[in-house]
């Protein structure tokens, strides 16, 4: 497959021409054609309401993408699916669980989901999600649903990432759920306490609303709904306020512009920290400038200025 | 394809040097086995891939849809219940039909003898039955791995 038919087939919201994108840019290294899939695609991106669903390990995440999907998709909607799963940091290698809970739903009607491997970017999410989402709202999406690693701090990227987060928690993670809530207060948009069927969901509700009471009111009332997603009780109260949020959003026209300035930093950093890698990568870089220091005819501070001003205009 | 080809590519450790082999384990079928698929789930982890496996995938048009979404360099199909000559031939028949030439089929199971030239001759390989050695198991995968992701790569330009 080609880029000239992996981006038509993108337009078209060709499973195979997508999936095939999302390999190109998987790799966490930017080369030239996931620079050219982008530039062809992005005028196509900004229609979908990206969900960012994140919560400690094994509360349910995945099993509520499932159900949660199949409700969207049966509204009418597109949904599409990106879920990232921790790599082993020895062998490199990774059991992509996450597509276990959510297969019955998405098989039956077709939706479109990716496992991806976080391939030790600490921080959690990899440098690619943010054009796995591009390419997945590009291909036609209401909806893109990304599941993050469930590990407490790594999760705060996540918020760069997606329109709305939804935080899973919940009952009886009694301290746990104090450790969690340190950094994951800050970044909900809706809170969830999954699996209500079992003891305690009713306190820990109680104990996330009593949290988010004490910050400053925002426009945004951070809703806290109890779910079970083994039956799907509180399923039609989520669907409400997915819709009451998504209103929100398309109210306020510069909603994403904090957003979009983080990925401009983001791709600006990196690109000159590879440039700088690039450029005192040989045995030999700079042996002029080396050897007018050890001379004495200038000085690093001088010598810095001159070799930025390269770097940042190579390419141009 | 000569075996000479497949080991070529085998030794090709860069291919996977930014992005690890990639492989979904699917029992196509209802086949009540679970254990044996988790075991080799584990190995193959442990040897560095990324491992797919979807629970029940009851249809082989299930495991090829998944196969497309996840992008995989090989499917590594198992079944106990032999009817692997059917089921096994509906899943390379789909991948032939959606003209996909770069993902590699592997089988495992139950398989007698006698069945396994025309598997091979439908382009799935390995055909391993209990008891093999792990190492045989992974070194058969990561070459029909390094296979497709060789094609992936040519096929882009
Ligand atoms: N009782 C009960 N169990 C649930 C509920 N939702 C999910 N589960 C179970 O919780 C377990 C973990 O579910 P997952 O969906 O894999 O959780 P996860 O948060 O995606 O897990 P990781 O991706 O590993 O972090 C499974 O056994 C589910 O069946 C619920 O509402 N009630
Ligand atoms: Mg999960």
């Amino acid at each position: 497959m080609n880029i000239d038919s992996i981006v038509k087939g993108i337009e078209n919201g060709d499973h195979l021409s997508i999936s095939r994108a999302i390999s190109l840019v998987e790799t966490n290294c930017v080369n030239d054609n996931v620079r050219e899939i982008i530039s062809r695609i992005y005028h196509l991106t900004g229609n979908a309401h990206v969900i960012g669903i994140t919560g400690p390990p094994g509360i349910g995440k995945s099993t509520l993408i499932g159900r949660l999907s199949g409700m969207l998709h049966d509204s009418g909607k597109k949904v599409s699916i990106l879920a990232i799963d921790a790599s082993s940091p020895f062998s490199g290698g990774s059991f992509l669980g996450n597509r276990i809970r959510m297969q019955e739903a998405l098989s039956s009607r077709g939706i479109f989901m990716r496992s991806l491997a976080n391939r030790g970017i600490s921080g959690g999410i990899s440098r690619s999600a943010w054009d796995v989402v591009k390419i997945l709202d590009a291909a036609g999406s209401d909806v893109v649903i990304v599941e993050t690693v469930g590990a407490g701090q790594a999760d705060l990227e996540v918020r760069n990432l997606v329109d709305t987060v939804i935080v899973v928690l919940g009952p009886g993670l009694g301290d746990e759920i104090q450790a969690v809530k340190a950094g994951i207060m800050e970044i909900g948009d809706i809170f969830i306490v999954n699996k209500i069927d079992r003891e305690g969901a009713f306190l820990a509700i109680k104990d996330i609303e009593d949290t988010l009471a004490m910050s400053p009111g925002k426009k945004w009332h951070i809703p806290v709904l109890g779910l079970n997603s083994l039956n799907g009780e509180g399923y039609q109260d989520l669907l409400k306020v997915l819709d009451q949020r998504w209103d929100y959003i398309s109210g306020d026209p510069g909603f994403k512009d904090g957003r979009l300035l983080m990925e401009l930093r983001a791709i600006v950093q990196n690109t000159l920290l590879s440039r700088v890698e690039e450029s005192f990568a040989g045995k030999n870089a700079f042996s002029r400038t080396i050897s007018g220091l050890s001379d004495k005819t200038t000085d690093p501070y001088s010598a810095a200025d001159r070799i930025i001003g390269k770097i940042y205009l190579k390419g141009d | 394809m000569s075996e000479e080809r497949f080991s070529e590519a085998g030794k090709n450790l860069s291919l996977f040097k930014e992005k690890p082999a990639k492989v979904l384990l699917a029992k196509p079928g209802i086949d009540g086995h679970d254990r044996g698929i988790l075991v080799l789930a584990r190995a193959f982890r442990d040897a560095g891939m990324e491992v797919i496996y979807a629970g029940l995938l009851p249809t082989p048009e299930q495991v090829v849809d998944t196969a497309i979404n996840e992008d995989v360099d090989v499917i590594a199909l198992s079944l106990l219940n032999g009817a692997h000559m059917t089921v096994f031939k509906k899943v390379a028949d789909l991948v032939k039909e959606k003209g996909i030439t770069d993902i590699s089929l592997v089988g495992g199971g139950t398989i007698p003898e006698q069945d396994k030239p025309a598997l091979e001759k439908m382009g799935i390989s390995g055909n391993y039955g209990p008891g093999t050695p792990m190492k045989t198991i992974i070194d058969h995968v990561m070459k029909r791995a390094a296979e497709a992701r060789q094609k992936k790569m040519s096929g882009l330009h």
